[in-house]
């Protein structure tokens, strides 16, 4: 089974401090550790984990500058078989539409083969959680979004879980080729040493631009993107908290009186 | 086996084992989980010529205390097969996740506990702690530590720390925010590639400047500098030494009594894997009022509280022997329970509350306990 999984190079913001930098359309990177998109890591576990039981090879894709390399490094270091990193000026200012096509350009014009293709359900840096359903629907495949369980997987069809809301599970059958975009929790992702870091340095990572991929300018960037950023801003601190005092029926009834007030019920 | 040189069991020496079992009769962990018995790993790996399959409770739950290693009668690191068995499996990538969050964060961040770069020295924020500038001549550089610099209980270690240095008038500086880890865990855990970037990273820190002394807060960062590194051109030491040196000079004055019965548990990487065993008792005895009483198992015989060897991030079921420390403190009459090592600070502050003991004994750092008493 061959299995194209796209990751994306991110930096970690979960305690960082976070400034908007001088163009207002993003973050100030300095001082930012940058690794693999958490979602990415468990979709490239369970590409690996389906490679280990049925075989097959599996590919990385990554949009994003050299750096972005060292996530890729770390994807061949588990066990992916090739990697490419797709680069370019003119993808500056991308939507999750044009991502999408981006990677959908790759994939055609370098005609890779493919049963599936893992996304992670969403990136952590802008959580459009976009790319893989859009991928799916411009390769005109199937496509399952949120997946939390790779039950079954047949000849010609996988049968998959996707998480719902309030804790509901639904399960699918799903025809291959076929996009999934996966959910944290699917697996363990395991851990990737620095010895095999090192070692997966002398693999030979493939570096293509728009043109390589049959894309022009107004494809792509700001220009080919049918949504654009206008600008980031910090929400401002407000002061709206009031804890409520005393007995729980003086606080139910002081509550509800709160939310009736603000026409929340 | 790739070639003969690296083959772990010649490297360890486990063909000079002869199986005596002192080593799995005295080990602590043997003590309370029955599943860990590290004559029996040696004994497989002998017999099969390769490191031995084990549950992942075997691999992870050796403390690498030392115990096996200061009894065997044939000089072999016995527990060193544990890391060369966690090294393997570190290769291959099925470690458990508490663990590899733990190594990651080394990477990424330079701190074993999940916390950014930029929030290390907040614990120090109102102490106004110089770092030295390049080419300066340091005579004393304080080597904080990640559990002193990030955990809630551990930081008043540091601030204690700071306090003795100020009052007894040592000229100290800390590296704020560039300290890195020591490795020393890592190391433990089997991660050898990342312990060699932490030792050059460290190594090109601290030839910036022309350190005289370095002390540490934690006895596994001392255990790190002191003989897993290479290259260090500077005089180390875990702070229970400093304050040692400073009492014999007359320059460590008392100015309260304290008027307690007071214990202390020896940290396994101060006592058995550097034999600093009198200096921290020679400290506390030193503090006026104290009545010192020893805890039943004391010195080499000392058990461990379940903090080193990567234990921080992964746990065996039935609790920690660090409630048998508390068990043991109450036995002997105890008020507080003093060590002078993070970890066991940290494990037996859990202890003393799930042995429902917390208002009955304290649980200090010797660094605190000086503090309090000058």
């Amino acid at each position: 089974m061959d299995i194209i999984v796209c990751v994306k190079h991110v930096p970690d913001t979960a305690e960082a401090e976070l400034t908007i930098d001088e163009t207002g359309k993003d973050i100030r990177k300095t001082g930012l550790v940058f690794d693999i998109n958490e979602w990415d890591n468990y979709a490239v576990e369970e590409a690996l984990l389906l490679k280990e039981k049925y075989g097959g090879k599996i590919t990385a894709i990554t949009i994003g500058p050299k750096e972005a390399e060292e996530t890729l490094r770390k994807c061949i270091a588990k066990g992916v078989d090739e990697a490419i990193r797709l680069t370019d000026d003119l993808f500056k200012g991308s939507d999750g539409y044009t991502t999408a096509r981006i990677l959908c350009s790759a994939i055609k014009s370098l005609d890779l083969k493919y049963d599936l293709i893992l996304t992670g359900a969403q990136a952590g840096d802008d959580g459009y959680a976009q790319v893989g359903v859009t991928l799916a629907e411009l390769l005109g495949v199937q496509h399952v979004s949120l997946v939390k369980k790779i039950a079954e997987v047949k000849d010609d069809a996988l049968k998959v879980h996707r998480e719902l809301e309030g804790g509901l599970e639904e399960v699918v059958e799903v025809k291959k080729p076929v996009v999934l975009t996966i959910q944290t929790g699917i697996n363990e992702p395991r851990y990737v040493s620095i010895a095999g870091v090192r070692k997966a340095a002398k693999k030979e990572i493939k570096v293509l631009g728009a043109a390589d991929i049959g894309l022009k300018a107004e494809d792509v960037g700001e220009a080919g993107s049918p949504t654009v950023l206008e600008k980031l801003f910090i929400p401002p601190v407000t002061k709206q908290a009031e804890i409520l005092t005393g007995d729980v029926s003086e606080v139910s009834k002081k509550l509800v009186s709160i939310l009736k007030e603000k026409g929340l019920i | 086996m790739s070639s003969m040189v690296e083959d772990p069991i010649q490297k360890l020496n486990l063909f000079g084992c002869m199986q005596c079992a002192i080593c799995s009769g005295s080990c602590p962990i043997s003590l309370k989980f029955d599943g860990f018995n590290i004559r029996r790993i040696i004994r497989k790996a002998v017999f099969s010529r390769e490191l031995p399959k084990l549950s992942e409770n075997e691999v992870w739950g050796c403390t690498t205390c030392g115990t096996c290693m200061i009894r065997c009668p044939r000089d072999l690191k016995p527990f060193e097969t544990v890391l060369e068995i966690r090294s393997k499996l570190i290769e291959e990538g099925g470690i458990p996740p508490t663990i590899r969050d733990a190594l990651e964060s080394v990477y990424k961040h330079g701190n074993p506990w999940g916390r950014i770069r930029d929030k290390r020295s907040e614990w120090a924020e109102d102490l106004n702690i110089e770092k030295p500038k390049e080419g300066e001549t340091v005579p004393l550089l304080y080597f904080v530590c990640c559990s002193v610099a990030y955990d809630p209980r551990a930081q008043s270690i540091g601030r204690a720390l700071v306090n003795i240095f100020r009052k007894t008038g040592l000229n100290f500086k800390t590296f704020g925010n560039e300290e890195n880890c020591c490795g020393n865990e890592v190391y433990h855990m089997g991660e050898k590639g990342l312990f060699e970037i932490l030792v050059e990273d460290n190594l090109n820190l601290f030839n910036q400047y022309n350190i005289e002394l370095m002390v540490t807060s934690s006895p596994h960062c001392y255990n790190a500098f002191k003989n897993l590194y290479t290259g260090i051109n500077f005089e180390v030491k875990h702070y229970t030494q400093l304050l040692s040196d400073l009492i014999d000079k007359g320059k460590l004055k008392f100015s309260k009594s304290i008027e307690k019965v007071v214990t202390y548990h020896d940290p396994c990487f101060l006592g058995k894997r550097n034999n600093i065993y009198d200096e921290p008792r020679k400290i506390i005895e030193s503090v006026p009022g104290v009545k010192f009483v020893e805890l039943i198992l004391t010195r080499s015989q000392s058990l461990c509280c379940e903090g080193g060897g990567g234990r921080m991030w992964f746990d065996l079921p039935n609790g920690r022997l660090a409630e048998r420390r508390i068990e043991e403190a109450s036995e002997v009459g105890a008020e507080i329970i003093l060590t002078s090592c993070p970890f066991c600070l940290i494990n037996l502050e859990d202890a003393v509350k799930t042995t429902g003991k917390e208002d009955v004994i304290r649980v200090m750092d010797i660094a605190e306990f000086v503090s309090e008493a000058l």
